[in-house]
């Protein structure tokens, strides 16, 4: 068992002839990602990498009974495939593009709202149950299973966390990434419930962001769940914080939490473990 | 992106939002004319044109400025010279500008509303819900720090509507709001100044929209006092109006250098410079440089996407930097490919020479390759397995350089 993908999930990608995404598809599907379809619109031959191509999300969902998708779709056209994809009903769709403009994240947001689908990203690494499968863009050196599930709102720190405590032995059960943008997908609240419900999972780990306050949602979501899991976050302080006043400025009005010690207070109340560094986190899951 | 207080109140007026009248000066006698433009008999209001709150609650840095801030009411045409030729020139310090201050090239000289009652209005968008947000508060013209414990501890003091993505708000809310500010502005006054306001929001792909304050006269008139508006850099590109907006002035050099190749770039103090490809690992890697006793000069966060030549000059960006005394690049590819990152750095070597400690750890996508390019260069830089090795080999090749 694992959350959200395996090696038999069937792999849809939007977007597939794009340079990068040939790159990085090729790649997961050596590692053992069951792409069944690619999706490009105006499409002008019939296969790429060996996969079938279709005009559209619809069509390839009826053909291939693919159930998740891959966006690598630019930007500028981005909304109008993730739309699709969750007209589709896909059951995830992960979205690696980055540069969203946030009234689009905001338009999508409202689809979401009478969808059941779970959006991951964008400006994410994607979702991967190492050893099987990945949606997304993870280096191959993510390979070891284990009990550990990641949650991570940073996917440099992810790779960083995962090659450490792959050198001690400590394997992953599926990892997570939110992804980096000012607006993500939704889906933390289910993410966390089936971490918490799956038999291969024995600890939870949230990286946290830098900035933002969806992990404090995460937070209160966990706080509200029987039978838990241990949980642990790794937060880092960060010292550029307060420089970057303007960027967040939109944050601190709307919700006045940008300190690390008032997230903090939070975790701790949710009976989070919280950590500050990498060496802390392996101390804590070796104990 | 930000723009001035003078360019959101000329947006603001072509959507036909009540601004008071107003004209940018760059000498102290061009604010005099101004002044004497707008209109006779005074008082004006003369205004610093830096990008920061609590412009009025800063000071300068040359003493000849005395003690006022950046923000003046001037009672005749010879205190506008007078405020204006303190203020051009002149460095403005307040909380969000640093120590150094920013340096003041032009004021707005405007006509000062009389009798008002003030508010602070802000129109912002909450992440989590993916909703815009309208906020209006008896609190006005405070910092953000001040405003946050405000928000905390007593928020009733704030009100909050949650306005989804709605273009306009109805009248009921319009009421709401006016019920919380007690004013003696009618309903569709507020309702009709709340709806050009998020028009602007719209159309523009504002992030963030702040009126701090707006004030309300004895007839009950809604006049923009302060105005500053942010924008969504991922719409910029909609908006070729708003891109030539840009103040070069008000960014640091360095930083605006890498903002053009999509780098972030971020000065801190004297020591090593990092480059990374994420938010989160520069974080990681600064804390850990500081657990060895190790301050950072500056961190240069690649993101995603990049080839050899932007690579090429963000190494120049950092090695040209005379607070930096060693070069740690920790790259954990995923998206982004390692072997690009080598090129790079091969490329601004023969370029510039490697005159300071450079220590290269690279993880992940297309690592072998990367290490093998480095290796067959033959370049004198130290190769680390992981981010505390490499800390430890950057600090040793310092003290060894020292």
């Amino acid at each position: 068992m694992s959350i959200l993908i395996d090696k038999k999930t069937k792999v849809l990608v939007q977007g597939i002839t794009g340079a990068q995404a040939s790159f990085h598809i090729q790649r997961a599907m050596k590692y053992g990602t069951k792409v069944v379809a690619g999706v490009v619109p105006n499409k002008r031959e019939d296969f790429h990498l060996g996969v079938p191509l279709f005009e559209t999300v619809k069509e390839a969902v009826e053909k291939t009974k693919a159930t998740v998708s891959v966006v690598f779709v630019p930007a500028k056209s981005a909304k109008k495939a993730i739309i699709e994809a969750i007209d589709a009903e896909l059951d995830i769709v992960v979205v690696i593009t980055s540069g969203i403009s946030i009234a689009d994240m905001m338009e999508i947001r409202q689809r979401l709202l009478k969808s059941k689908t779970i959006l991951i990203g964008p400006n994410t690494p994607g979702v991967i149950t190492p050893s099987e499968a990945y949606l997304g863009i993870f280096p191959d050196s993510f390979q070891k299973a284990g009990n550990i599930g990641i949650i991570s709102r940073s996917s440099t720190l992810t790779y960083e966390v995962v090659w450490e405590l792959n050198k001690i032995g400590i394997g992953q059960s599926t990892i997570v990434g939110l992804g980096d943008d000012f607006i993500v997908g939704t889906g933390y609240g289910e993410i966390i419930e089936k971490f918490n419900n799956d038999e291969k999972t024995d600890v939870i780990i949230l990286i946290g962001g830098i900035d933002g306050n969806y992990e404090l949602d995460l937070a209160y979501k966990y706080a509200g769940l029987d039978n838990k899991k241990k949980f642990i976050a790794l937060m880092v302080d960060d010292p550029t914080a307060l420089s970057r006043f303007d960027g967040i400025a939109s944050e601190i009005i709307c919700n006045g939490i940008i300190e690390t010690y008032k997230k903090r207070e939070v975790f701790k109340n949710a009976g989070i473990t919280i950590v500050d560094s990498i060496q802390a986190l392996k101390y804590e899951l070796l104990k | 992106m930000i723009i001035h207080e003078y360019q959101a109140k000329k947006i603001f007026k072509k959507f036909g939002i009540r601004v008071p009248e107003g004209l940018v000066a760059y000498t102290p006698n061009e604010a005099k004319i101004s002044a004497e433009k707008i209109n006779k008999n005074g008082p004006w209001i003369v205004k610093a044109q830096i990008q920061s709150d609590s412009r009025f609650g800063g000071r300068f840095s040359d003493k000849r400025a005395g003690n006022k801030g950046g923000i003046r009411l001037s009672k005749t045409i010879d205190d506008v010279y007078s405020n204006a030729d303190d203020m051009l020139e002149n460095m403005l310090i307040t909380n969000q500008t640093g120590a150094k201050g920013r340096l003041v090239s032009r004021v707005y000289v405007e006509e000062y509303i009389k009798s008002c009652k003030k508010y602070y209005l802000g129109i912002a968008i909450d992440r989590v819900k993916a909703s815009v947000m309208l906020f209006a508060s008896t609190v006005f013209d405070v910092d953000k720090a001040y405003f946050i414990n405000v928000l905390e501890e007593n928020p009733e003091e704030i009100f909050k509507l949650n306005i989804g993505t709605n273009r306009k708000i109805t009248t009921a809310q319009a009421n709401e709001l006016l019920n919380f500010m007690k004013s003696n502005a009618s309903t569709e006054e507020i309702k009709d100044f709340t709806n050009r306001l998020l028009n602007v929001f719209y159309e523009y792909d504002a992030s963030l929209l702040e009126i701090n304050p707006i004030g309300i006269d004895k007839e009950g008139k809604i006049w923009v006092i302060d105005a500053k508006i942010c924008f969504d850099p991922n719409a910029l590109h909609k908006h070729k109006d708003i891109q030539v907006m840009a103040d070069e002035a008000e960014i640091e050099e360095r930083e605006f250098i890498a903002s053009k190749y999509g780098f972030q770039y971020k000065e801190l103090n004297s020591g090593i410079g990092i480059i990374v490809n994420g938010d989160g690992l520069a974080i990681n890697t600064m804390n850990e440089a500081k657990y060895l006793g190790m301050d950072t000069a500056c961190f240069l966060n690649l993101k995603g996407g990049v080839d050899r030549d932007k690579i090429a000059a963000s190494l120049k960006l950092i090695m040209t930097n005379p607070k930096v005394d060693g070069i740690f690049i920790n790259i954990l590819g995923g998206f982004l490919r390692c072997n690009l990152i080598a090129d790079g750095i091969i490329t601004v070597a023969n370029d510039l020479g490697l005159n300071i400690p450079l220590v290269v750890r690279f993880e992940g996508t297309n690592k072998d390759e990367a290490t093998e390019i480095l290796e067959k260069s033959g370049l004198a830089l130290l190769i680390a397995e992981d981010t505390q090795n490499g800390l430890y080999m950057i600090k040793k090749a310092i003290e060894e350089d020292l």
